[in-house]
């Protein structure tokens, strides 16, 4: 089975917005970095507690980004008490001023808290969004309009320091939508995800059955491995390209989505696009 | 514990009580609200809503009558900026039919009641995804004083986010939500069935590749075949073994009733039953089930008699109908060769 894909199908926006490049594997830094002109590695999972990385790989990756000069922000995902103290043991690693991806309250609070030479910034996991890759049409998005915008939630983001929010671009997005008042903002391209799970389907490959799909179960990495694209027979016709890398389902932008991340940007209301390095569909990114 | 119930009439009220219901929450969407937004978008469900206020004030008065309290769900995946005026409106209306507290899933909200809401207790939804005691601490400070624990949490990593929160309470799932992702982590809607219905329940195939471009082997391809057959078997237990009964009408999982014992020992002070939208016959049944093990929890093995309550312990002994699985021991997990079929199919609940 093939994933039928190569390399994203859209152009990625260029003009006057600063690159990262996304990274989960930490085996992967250097040859995504050699792939990619990227001014900024944003390096780690914003989904999975259990891919936090260890404290010798993020030294190391530490290392290779000051050797190249680019920036360094690190992404962590929602955790439980026991990865707020694994968060301990990186933390303190990090050099002043790198930047930290908040996907948990808690962790914002923590770095607000205890790490205020660190910059927080909001991961599109708080920054919440109708990003349904089945919707119909635009109606059904006008319906729920975005929430990351609101007054009380950006007057929360900064009491706690956050100066910087991460988005996805939604179905049906409209350079609008990227527009903050008060924070720089940074766009996920050329995927955006939809939800996700603690219980993980390719997690469980290995695990006897009576422990697949449990609450906090192990695994053994699987999803570094394998990625799955999904369609729906039935109905899924004018669905966005969508997979599932381990527990979370992504979609790929369409065309118009492209087009209002690149208005966006030239408007100078997005000023990072965070491009997907390893965690994705592309079955080369990793070489 | 106290038992946290659904409501979604006020003629819920008095028999859920009568069986042993605590605690109410009901969601409502008012003409008002539908007339402004044209959505139903109060909260996370659009079926078993109150449609008026005076059904409402139904609902807190005869709540009320029987030493019950009731809270109202505002607990839509996120709200925006045109919502805010409305919402507060809304719970200020409330307070003033005698309502007790307010379930708020969306950060801003919760922040903007705190500073200029009603003097009403303020419940952080497990749509805020509490799962460590940083987040709890947050929350108590924003003003919450009961944070609804999500799903996806083990009972050893709630143990220790009540013990490092001592000033606020705690609440639980105990019965009957289904959801496969985490709710506060999701950003879809739930469809119409003609378009898929909730994303967890839609039909997706899978086609699984390698990252590293090499062909799947036949044993690998074997193997995440067979992982999603069990993963196929799990959605069936997790939507109440194909949205079952047993014959005497109680409810298959999701299921934490055996772990109740070990919610009370880590300081829990409610445990919840999910299902606004389901009829009062399933809402009864899972009340009388929820008290009939707070009563034995008082009188010996409270985890046996849970495991019996239903008198299937195959479905019990999959582990798969279970929010809290950690509860068995590994040895007694056993899942059946086959998909066991259940006496009563309801497709209604």
């Amino acid at each position: 089975m093939s994933l039928g894909m190569t390399l994203p199908a859209e152009p990625l926006p260029q003009p006057r917005a600063g690159v990262a490049v996304s990274v989960v594997d930490a085996r992967r830094v250097e040859p995504l970095l050699n792939r990619h002109a990227a001014s900024r590695l944003h390096f780690g999972s914003e989904f999975c507690e259990t891919l936090l990385p260890s404290p010798v790989q993020l030294r190391s990756v530490i290392a290779g980004a000051g050797r190249r000069g680019v920036g360094l922000t690190l992404a962590t995902p929602m955790v439980s008490d026991a990865g707020l103290r694994r968060l301990r043991q990186l933390l303190p690693l990090l050099p002043a001023g790198a930047e930290v991806v908040g996907n948990d309250w808690g962790t914002l609070a923590l770095l607000h808290r205890e790490y205020p030479h660190l910059h927080a910034v909001a991961g599109r996991l708080l920054c919440k969004m109708v990003k349904d890759p089945r919707l119909p049409s635009a109606e059904w998005a006008r319906l729920y309009p975005h929430g990351v915008h609101s007054t009380p939630f950006r007057g929360l983001l900064a009491r706690l320091g956050v100066r910087r929010i991460e988005l996805d671009a939604p179905p049906f997005a409209d350079a609008a939508d990227f527009r903050s008042p008060d924070f720089a903002v940074s766009v996920h391209a050329p995927y955006g995800y939809s939800v996700k799970g603690r219980a993980c389907r390719i997690g469980s490959l290995n695990q006897p059955d009576g422990e697949k799909f449990m609450t906090g179960h192990r695994c053994r990495r699987e999803c570094l491995t394998y990625a799955a694209t999904l369609s729906r027979p039935e109905h899924g016709a004018a669905d966005l390209a969508t997979f599932q890398r381990g527990n979370t389902v992504f979609y790929r932008h369409s065309p118009a989505m492209a087009e209002a991340v690149q208005a966006a940007v030239s408007q100078g209301w997005i000023d990072r696009i965070i491009v997907s390095g390893d965690w994705n569909e592309d079955r080369r990114a990793g070489q | 514990m106290k038992i946290v119930a659904p409501v979604s009439r006020p003629e819920d009220v008095a028999p859920l009580a009568e069986a042993g219901a605590d605690e109410f929450y009901c969601g409502i969407v008012p003409r008002d609200w539908t007339e402004r937004f044209r959505s139903s978008g109060v909260n996370r469900r659009i079926f078993g809503n109150l449609s008026t206020y005076e059904e409402l004030a139904a609902v807190a008065d005869q709540a009320h009558a029987r030493g019950c309290t009731v809270s109202l769900v505002l607990n839509a995946q996120h709200y925006a900026e045109e919502h805010m005026a409305a919402l507060l409106e809304l719970s200020e209306r409330f307070a003033g039919l005698g309502g007790d507290a307010l379930i708020v899933g969306d950060v801003g909200l919760l922040a903007l009641l705190a500073d200029e809401g009603p003097r009403l207790r303020l419940h952080a939804s497990s749509l805020l995804s509490c799962r460590n005691s940083e987040a709890a601490s947050l929350y108590a400070a924003l003003g919450v004083r009961r944070v609804v624990f999500p799903r996806d949490v083990t009972l050893a990593e709630m143990a220790d986010v009540i013990a490092a929160n001592p000033g606020i309470e705690f609440e639980a799932f105990v019965l009957n939500d289904g959801c496969v992702f985490e709710e506060g982590t999701c950003h879809t809607i739930h469809l119409p069935g003609r378009l898929g219905g909730p994303i967890c329940l839609d039909r997706y195939a899978s086609a699984y590749a390698r990252s590293d471009d090499r062909a799947l082997s036949e044993d690998e391809a074997a193997a995440l075949a067979a992982n999603d057959a069990r993963y196929e078997e799990w959605l069936w237990y997790r939507f109440s073994c194909g949205f079952s009964t047993t014959e005497s009408g109680h409810p298959f999982g999701p299921c934490g009733l055996c772990a109740m014992p070990a919610m009370a020992e880590a300081g829990m002070t409610a445990v919840k039953i999910a299902g606004r939208e389901g009829p009062l016959p399933r809402k009864l049944k899972s009340v009388e089930m929820v008290r009939s093990v707070r009563d034995a929890m008082a009188d010996g093995d409270a985890v046996e008699f849970a495991r019996g309550i239903r008198n299937r312990p195959d479905l019990c002994d999959s582990g798969y109908m279970c929010y809290y699985r950690e509860v068995l021991s590994p040895g007694t997990v056993a899942l059946p060769a086959d998909r066991p079929d259940c006496p009563t199919t309801v497709r209604s609940i």
